[in-house]
């Protein structure tokens, strides 16, 4: 037996920890009524995505820079979408002094 | 299994990112959930350390903690009255229940033997999809791995392509940032105005022509 930094941690381990923050995310997501705390809970799906592919290139394939690739994308893409959604809602609450989703039906037809 | 220092420090850093990210969703305050953001930032980083990544570690820290956490600690400032809005919507419950079940599934799939299902005697690696579920020893790895990493985003071959999409993404989402965020002068406001007004006006003058030319043509025929 190897005596890495990973030792006595199983994989599966990781992606259940990965697993809960995703669902937790995902209840910001659909459950708040406020659109910044929406975005949080973006960011934390995107940062619990970001765990299974590390975890996976640590104990599948540490050989291939594939996943290091993805989590530097997801990096990127996170960054991006916070950027214009949050200059989204703040030009949203000046128009309207309103940051609920819901409040936002305008475009309806 | 064993508990080792690993573990121990796995165990931690999992309930200070499972517990901020809770915190996160479930607080009234969204000052206090941007700062519990952080903390579970954080944690994710120590994660990452754990996964000997060190790279994304710092990465996570200067990208997330360093930039998006202050964006959303700005934001939060900026829409300052709204901070005591109610905390969650209508579909909060069924929120929490779909989260709720799909958290369930998930580990029911990574790992049956949490849910005590048994698995088949002498099957002590099931393989899924290719990949051994629950192995614990890896191989170990050297620092060339990021090195690999380096060449392969500059590599015609790998990722180069993707890699100039994501700074062109980059500079567009800077722009349209800044576009759509943007305080507009008083003046430029007044005469988007004036410009919106002239052009309602015109509307309802060209719908008032349409509505009263079929009345005309009646009232001709009905003469």
């Amino acid at each position: 037996m190897e005596q890495g930094i990973l030792n006595g941690i199983p994989l599966h381990f990781f992606l259940i920890v990965a697993a809960g923050l995703f669902c937790i995310g995902l209840y910001g997501v659909l459950g708040r009524k406020n659109a910044i705390a929406m975005l949080m809970g973006v960011e934390l799906m995107l940062n619990a995505v970001n765990i299974n592919l590390i975890a996976f290139w640590r104990y599948v394939r540490p050989e291939t820079p594939a996943a290091l690739a993805f989590v530097a994308f997801v990096f990127v893409v996170a960054a991006a979408e916070a950027a214009v959604g949050l200059a989204l809602i703040i030009s949203v609450y000046r128009n309207t002094k309103s940051v609920d989703p819901e409040k936002l039906d305008q475009m309806k037809f | 299994m064993t508990i080792t220092l690993q573990t121990i420090i796995f165990a931690l850093l999992s309930v200070v990112v499972l517990g901020s990210a809770l915190f996160v969703v479930t607080t009234r305050n969204l000052f206090h959930a941007a700062l519990m953001l952080i903390l579970s930032f954080f944690g994710v980083a120590g994660l990452y350390v754990l996964l000997e990544s060190g790279f994304f570690a710092v990465a996570q820290v200067l990208v997330y903690i360093g930039a998006i956490s202050i964006l959303f600690i700005f934001a939060v400032m900026l829409t300052r009255g709204m901070v005591a809005m109610p905390r969650v919507n209508a579909q909060a419950q069924l929120a929490a229940l779909v989260s709720v079940l799909l958290f369930v599934v998930i580990v029911v799939i990574v790992n049956p033997t949490a849910l005590s299902i048994k698995v088949l005697p002498g099957a002590s690696e099931r393989v899924l999809g290719g990949i051994p579920w629950q192995f614990t020893t890896v191989t170990t790895i050297t620092d060339s791995y990021i090195k690999q990493f380096g060449a392969s985003l500059v590599d015609g071959s790998a990722y180069l392509l993707p890699f100039l999409l994501a700074a062109v993404l980059l500079d567009i989402a800077l722009a349209g940032a800044v576009q759509v965020a943007r305080e507009r002068r008083p003046a430029e406001v007044l005469a988007e105005r004036e410009l919106m007004a002239a052009e309602a006006a015109e509307e309802q003058q060209r719908e008032q022509a349409l509505d009263t030319a079929p009345e005309t043509v009646l009232a001709a025929d009905h003469h």
